[in-house]
């Protein structure tokens, strides 16, 4: 059970691949809750990119300054080791941003390429893709996903190859429906008569047509995935020491908090901040895209 | 409607099996000589070719990869989960004594969630677009915002120093496993009664609804006779998928506050590269999931004659 089921009717993901991208953006950026959204989003992106660049080094302990509170020299505290928390929470922005994005865009470019393979070659790939999809959303993913951490062992890398490896079957789903309507097309059907060769057609005129309806999909998964990869980094799972990250941060946290709850309010904020805006947002994308909106 | 039924039952056994394959993949996949792990912790440090064979054989490893993925894949449900490589005893005995601390925590969870969801549902249902709907809303997204973790270490928190309770006492009993529950519930909750809304308002088109009314029924009869049981399908649906969703976040809720059960033992078992402990969880999840999908699917033909019919609604679908 996704966010994402949530927030759209069962179905919907084949109605948002048919979408026409620039209409919709205008008509979204006319509401004032997917303008906050979209606000929220620059700020916290921008801090990721901006912040480090002016905050002092994330890992540097100061055993003498342990657990300090906010003050003037540390805006939002120190932890255990005395870092301080305003630069791993800004540094910690580019990890867990950063790698939520990569999984978003590895899940995406997969699902968009298996998809549009399986749905313009049909016959046996097409089957056996087809039912790779269906076995794998018939699975509980962040479970799949544990495994395959256990597997490859804990880190930062294996865990976002691991959340790839299970996010791809619903957008390649939704690429797939998208290529099969296509290939039924007018224009498409005289290209293939006029000897447009089955990969020209794919790559020119199947692919493109997917790509945004995928694109959509898989942002409004982003909130998702950052709960997800700070979950399992809070497991010990992702990130490691010393590496600041959201998720690892509250775990270290967790350790101190009886003495030294502010730490909670950096990554905490962070991680709300994020979700708040992308769930906003996928909201307001919703009700602008529902059949009978914007009339 | 038994061919359906059937049908629908053989689709949770491929699912079964499938994900079977896939986990069974990532276990023999996995670094390192299981026959060698055991022997290392049975105080053999440098075993002899000769005492390798044997546990080889005693574990079934020289046997070809297809009998030994219907070995293994039976011996699930046998209650053979295979030897743990850290510990080298049987998982099933360790899983014994933590899941009834893990079924515990999902079940606690499972009806705070149903609970809240049907509240908050019914409460956003009641009059659209009214102000309890739109304290349903922001309670739900904010529910949502806020990931399990992060509500767990704050109910911590409130709970060890603002109340100044000290320390949270979490046994795996059913006194102590209200805040676990809670952090585990909460977004689960939060996205049921999202769908259970939705389902309650897809109903005011409906003629018996107008009906009802014309005939003087109140809002609540309306509501808790006609409203609500039609909207059970759908819901019912997201509850079963997420039910064992719950499952996969119990090792979240787990390591929060120190619940003895699976899930945070599967955690320690990755982090110690244990990938019989690691898939026999998995499996577990796995056959939890498919098989509430299937029990759920099968209510709902029962409660909803619509649903036997699905040639029917799969051509009447645009």
């Amino acid at each position: 059970m996704t966010l994402f089921s949530a927030i759209f009717r069962p179905g919907q993901d084949q109605e948002l691949a048919a979408i026409d991208t620039a209409g919709v953006l205008t008509r979204l950026l006319r509401r004032r809750d997917a303008r906050i959204a979209i606000l929220i989003l620059t700020l916290v992106g921008a801090a990721a990119i901006l912040g480090p660049l002016f905050t002092v080094d994330p890992d540097l302990p100061d055993y003498g300054n342990s657990l300090a509170p906010p003050g003037p020299a540390h805006l939002l505290g120190t932890d255990e080791a005395g870092r301080d928390l305003l630069a791993r929470t800004l540094w910690g922005a580019r990890i867990s941003l950063g790698s939520a994005l990569l999984v978003t865009t590895v899940t995406a470019a997969a699902g968009l390429l298996l998809g549009v393979i399986s749905g313009c070659a049909g016959g046996v790939l097409d089957t056996v893709v087809s039912r790779l999809i269906d076995i794998l959303l018939g699975l509980p993913g962040l479970i799949v996903t544990l495994a395959i951490v256990g597997l490859l062992g804990p880190g930062f890398l294996n865990l976002t190859l691991a959340m790839s490896a299970t996010g791809w079957a619903a957008l390649a789903r939704l690429a797939r429906a998208s290529s099969r309507q296509t290939m039924h097309l007018g224009h498409v059907r005289a290209a293939r008569m006029a000897g447009a060769s089955l990969w020209r057609v794919a790559a020119g005129h199947v692919l493109p047509a997917a790509a945004s309806g995928v694109a959509v999909v898989a942002t409004l998964g982003i909130a998702e995935v950052v709960i997800a990869l700070a979950g399992l980094s809070f497991l010990g799972l992702g990130a490691q020491p010393p590496t600041a990250e959201w998720g690892t941060m509250l775990a270290d946290a967790r350790q101190t908090l009886a003495y030294a709850p502010w730490q909670i309010l950096g990554p905490g904020t962070g991680l709300v901040a994020t979700v708040l805006a992308a769930t906003m947002l996928s909201e307001a994308l919703r009700d602008v895209t529902s059949p009978g909106a914007g009339q | 409607m038994l061919v359906i039924a059937l049908r629908r039952a053989g689709q949770a056994a491929m699912s079964a099996l499938g994900g079977g394959v896939i986990v069974f993949v990532l276990l023999i996949a996995a670094p390192g000589d299981p026959a060698r792990r055991i022997l290392n912790i049975r105080g053999i440090e440098e075993p002899d070719p000769s005492e390798i064979a044997a546990v080889r054989a005693e574990l079934g490893l020289d046997l070809p990869i297809p009998v030994r993925f219907l070995d293994w894949f039976l011996g699930l449900f046998r209650g053979d989960l295979g030897l743990s490589w850290r510990t080298g005893k049987p998982v099933a005995s360790e899983f014994a004594s933590r899941l009834p601390a893990t079924v515990t925590l999902t079940v606690a969870a499972l009806l705070i969630a149903v609970g809240l969801a049907l509240l908050l549902g019914v409460l956003a249902g009641w009059r659209p677009r009214g102000p309890a709907d739109h304290l349903s809303r922001a309670l739900s997204t904010v529910a949502l915002a806020f990931p399990a973790y992060l509500i767990g270490v704050l109910l911590l928190d409130l709970v060890a120093v603002r109340l100044g309770w000290g320390r949270v006492i979490a046994d795996g009993t059913w006194g102590t496993v209200f805040l676990p529950a809670f952090t585990l519930a909460l977004a689960s909750a939060a996205v049921w009664s999202r769908v259970l809304r939705s389902a309650l308002l897809d109903l005011d088109a409906a003629g018996f609804l107008r009906v009802s009314t014309a005939r003087g029924a109140s809002a609540a009869r309306n509501m808790f006779v006609h409203r609500l049981p039609n909207a059970l399908p759908p819901f019912l649906t997201v509850v079963g998928l997420g039910a064992a969703t719950l499952l996969g976040g119990a090792p979240i809720a787990e390591t929060v506050f120190s619940w003895p059960g699976v899930g945070r033992h599967t955690i320690e078992a990755i982090t110690a590269r244990d990938m019989p402990v690691v898939t026999a969880f998995t499996m577990i999840a796995v056959l939890a999931y498919v098989g509430v999908s299937l029990v759920v699917d099968l209510l709902i033909m029962v409660i909803d004659p619509r649903q036997r019919q699905s040639r029917v609604r799969e051509a009447a679908r645009p």
